[in-house]
């Protein structure tokens, strides 16, 4: 296939799982700031900003964060990137230049999305209204995968755009874990109760509550949410089910020479299907996940490059 | 609901003369006369949704980029019957022939100018000949694959061919999208009426495209500028309706004069493009310079015979409007038939005599810049302002070959849902003719409507609309 086509599904895809990650994890953190103690507020309500790493930006248009501003800035603020509405823009450019490539059904869920956005844009959202704006972004999403299992070839079109998908959750996955779990390793250092919510907030931002319990049980170990979040391959947010999914799909991506992608990613895959948690401990959580964030950065930098970049 | 009769004078598709309604026509009057108002308000409300949601949009130059628009579709069809079309069918075949000969014919042995049929001037001086593509074999000798061509019925109530457009012509995706509309909103209708079925057009196009290559399976694509064009809606739903890609021009590049698409395992050797650039902009080294939506090197492979375009380089000469007086002739003098079609009288402002008419009687007639397009540059005598007329006037003198001279012709109107219900609009016909290893169209075309009371510009650019366009597949209806 085109390698434009290519990079314009992998970029659709990942700005649509982008969109889905942004409205959970200001959804957390919006509630996460009603239950905190109000000194902590503000950290709650920093989450998001520090993982699309916009925090400095932010501080360009708003003096505090508030609820509301941080509502208005990561929802529907069309003059920087980070923000929900950007980010479908940017999905729906990308299927725009695709649009050979897809089957009505997933077009006109990005385009339908889209439509709705503009509606919304004239409308605003308030800090009353914005989780049914989340719950939408994501139902948006979900909306958008079911059209593209349930419509599209199997072929590279379809590969390239599962690449997009699962790259960019690894990411999000490594750093909302890796933000989170320093908070609630604090928080247990400093009042019982709170590490209890700090807990939930990790396992809900990655829609893994349920997986948690269903694993676990009610008890909530930090050790456990790690090991969850980084080695259950059955949890489909968690980095080794990212990468499972990931080294798979180059597998089956009609190659040419590009073997480098390839290595890169079964050998990050093959880290963590034969890891265990007392390496993990070892090594100390945070240094884990910065060498993964580095390495998931690495494959999708060799992705782009192998099939995408074009020297002719 | 009340169907408003048409004015004096004009031919009505609905109404004969005597306000009755014609044959064809019966079912959906009757349809119509019962239709309940608030219920078709509700499909038109569900059209503009669909429309929007399936992104069948436009944009318009000088509009914001991305500002996507629709183009309003109307709900009550344009229906034309078998014999009428059987006729239109025959006579549009007839014309693409003669205007593919034509265009061999003046790359070739000029055997048209040497009879003293066409001067060498209006041939060779117009600024659409591509004076490189003498000589040049193509394939089956073919230049406009596909050609548009535009009609009208006059109130004589025949049809007469207003602009033949052989180079891009555009609006068959609306012509598709909007029969796909009609049945998903009117089941009903097309239960009871024998429409011809339009949806094969992609496959005919595919077919027409493997054809313009002697190659056994070529690769085809379609080449767009990309999706701040106007068209684009249409380029990318041809390309998925085909199954070919969809590239820019950055998509392609030249090797040793072989056209290569990029692609996920490299270079893919490209066999036919569909382009829809115009020749100016194909290839920065051969034409605009500062093209960037082209491919360098793309004139040369198209001149060593690697690749082919559909359409060719330089068939622009051909549906000028300077040419377009002597298509008949074209017809006598290459297929030796009379014409089935008719042409509109044209004076051309060229000519001293012509000329003197059409400033005598510039408030009656219609003057159209020659290598005009869209609408733009036009004169409608007798709606225009004094100063307008005196502007023309001013503009014919200083260059009289720039432009030609027509009646005012009463297009033909058709019920159309307006403001105030339903009454009779302007409107036009655009048939597409592939031409391949035969020669094939569907039954039917786009109908492109002037929703303005009066109206006679139907251009969606300047406010026009677009309707179904039924063609009955028996005239016993």
């Amino acid at each position: 296939m085109l390698s434009r086509a290519a990079s314009s599904l992998f970029w659709m895809a990942r700005y649509l799982e982008r969109a889905e990650s942004q409205a959970r994890l200001l959804d957390v953190s919006l509630t996460m700031a009603l239950i905190d103690v109000p000194e902590d507020r503000v950290e709650q309500l920093s989450v998001p900003l520090l993982v699309s790493g916009t925090r400095e930006i932010f501080f360009e248009y708003h003096e505090e964060i508030t609820p509301q501003n941080l509502i208005d800035f990561l929802l529907l603020d069309d003059r920087h990137p980070a923000s929900v509405y950007n980010i479908i823009q940017n999905a729906r450019d990308n299927a725009l230049h695709v649009r050979g490539n897809l089957s009505a059904d997933v077009w006109e869920s990005i385009n339908q999305a889209w439509l709705e956005l503009k509606e919304l844009q004239k409308k605003g959202v308030t800090e009353s209204n914005a989780s049914s704006v989340f719950d939408w972004v994501r139902e948006r999403s979900h909306m958008f995968r079911g059209a593209a299992y349930g419509t599209l070839l199997r072929n590279d079109a379809f590969h390239f755009l599962r690449l997009g998908t699962f790259i960019e959750r690894a990411d999000t996955t490594a750093r909302v874990l890796d933000i989170r779990h320093v908070m609630a390793v604090r928080a247990m250092e400093e009042h019982a109760t709170q590490s209890f919510f700090e807990w939930t907030a990790v396992l809900h931002s990655l829609a893994a509550f349920e997986a948690y319990q269903n694993t676990y049980g009610h008890n909530l170990e930090p050790m456990n949410v790690a090991e969850l979040l980084i080695l259950e391959a059955d949890v489909p947010r968690s980095l080794h089910g990212c990468l499972k999914e990931i080294a798979s799909l180059l597998e089956q991506i009609e190659s040419g020479n590009a073997k480098r992608s390839r290595r890169l990613a079964s050998s990050l895959y093959a880290n963590i299907h034969y890891g265990d948690r007392d390496y993990i401990a070892e090594r100390g959580l945070n240094e884990y996940l910065v060498d993964f964030l580095d390495r998931i950065q690495g494959i999708a930098g060799q992705i782009q490059k192998d099939y995408m970049g074009w020297k002719q | 609901m009340l169907i408003q009769t048409p004015g004096e004078g004009l031919y009505d598709e609905l109404f004969d003369q005597d306000n009755r309604v014609r044959p064809h026509y019966k079912m959906l009057e009757e349809w119509l006369v019962n239709a309940d108002e608030g219920l078709i308000a509700e499909k038109r409300r569900e059209a503009d949704v669909l429309f929007q949601r399936l992104g069948i949009t436009f944009n318009v130059y000088g509009e914001d980029q991305g500002a996507d628009r629709l183009i309003p579709f109307d709900l009550i069809p344009r229906v034309i019957s078998a014999s009428d079309w059987q006729k239109l069918q025959a006579g549009l075949r007839q014309r693409v022939q003669a205007l593919n000969r034509f265009l061999f014919d003046i790359y070739h042995g000029f055997d048209i100018v040497r009879a003293g049929v066409i001067s060498a001037e209006q041939v060779f001086a117009n600024p659409q000949y591509q004076p490189g593509m003498q000589d040049l074999k193509l394939p089956r000798n073919l230049y406009s694959h596909i050609a548009g061509i535009d009609l009208i019925r006059h109130n004589d109530g025949d049809f007469y061919v207003l602009e033949d457009n052989l180079r891009c012509p555009s609006g068959v995706s609306y012509m598709l999208e909007n029969r796909r509309m009609m049945m998903r909103l009117f089941p009903e209708l097309f239960a009871h009426a024998p429409v011809a079925p339009i949806d094969h057009y992609p496959n005919l196009l595919g077919e027409t495209l493997r054809a313009a290559s002697l190659k056994p399976d070529p690769t085809v694509v379609v080449l767009t500028p990309g999706r701040f064009n106007s068209a684009y809606f249409e380029h990318a739903f041809l390309a998925r309706q085909m199954g070919v890609e969809l590239v820019e021009g950055a998509d392609l590049f030249v090797h040793q004069n072989k056209v290569f698409m990029k692609t996920t395992v490299g270079p893919q050797q490209v066999d036919v493009i569909y382009r829809r650039i115009d020749d100016d902009f194909l290839d920065p080294l051969a034409g605009n310079p500062d093209s960037m939506l082209g491919v360098p090197g793309l004139y040369a492979a198209y001149r060593t015979g690697n690749v082919v375009l559909t359409n060719a380089m330089g068939t622009g000469v051909a549906d000028d409007k300077s040419i377009y007086p002597y298509v008949p002739d074209m017809i006598r003098f290459y297929l030796d038939e009379e014409p089935i079609l008719k042409n509109v009288p044209t004076w051309q402002c060229r000519k001293e005599k012509d000329l003197k008419y059409v400033l005598d009687h510039l408030s009656e007639l219609v003057v159209k810049e020659a290598q005009g397009a869209g609408g733009y540059g036009m004169l409608i005598g007798p709606k225009a302002s004094k100063k307008e007329l005196s502007t023309f006037r001013s503009l014919l003198k200083a260059r009289p070959q720039d432009y030609i001279a027509q009646p005012t012709l009463s297009l033909s109107t058709c019920p159309t849902f307006v403001d105030e219900g339903i009454a009779p609009r302007h409107l036009d016909l655009r048939p597409f003719v592939l031409s391949g290893k035969k020669i094939q169209m569907v039954p039917g075309g786009l109908t492109r409507v002037a929703l303005k009371k009066g109206s006679l510009v139907v251009n969606s650019s300047q406010g026009g609309g677009t309707k179904d366009t039924w063609v009955m597949e028996d005239d016993l209806c």
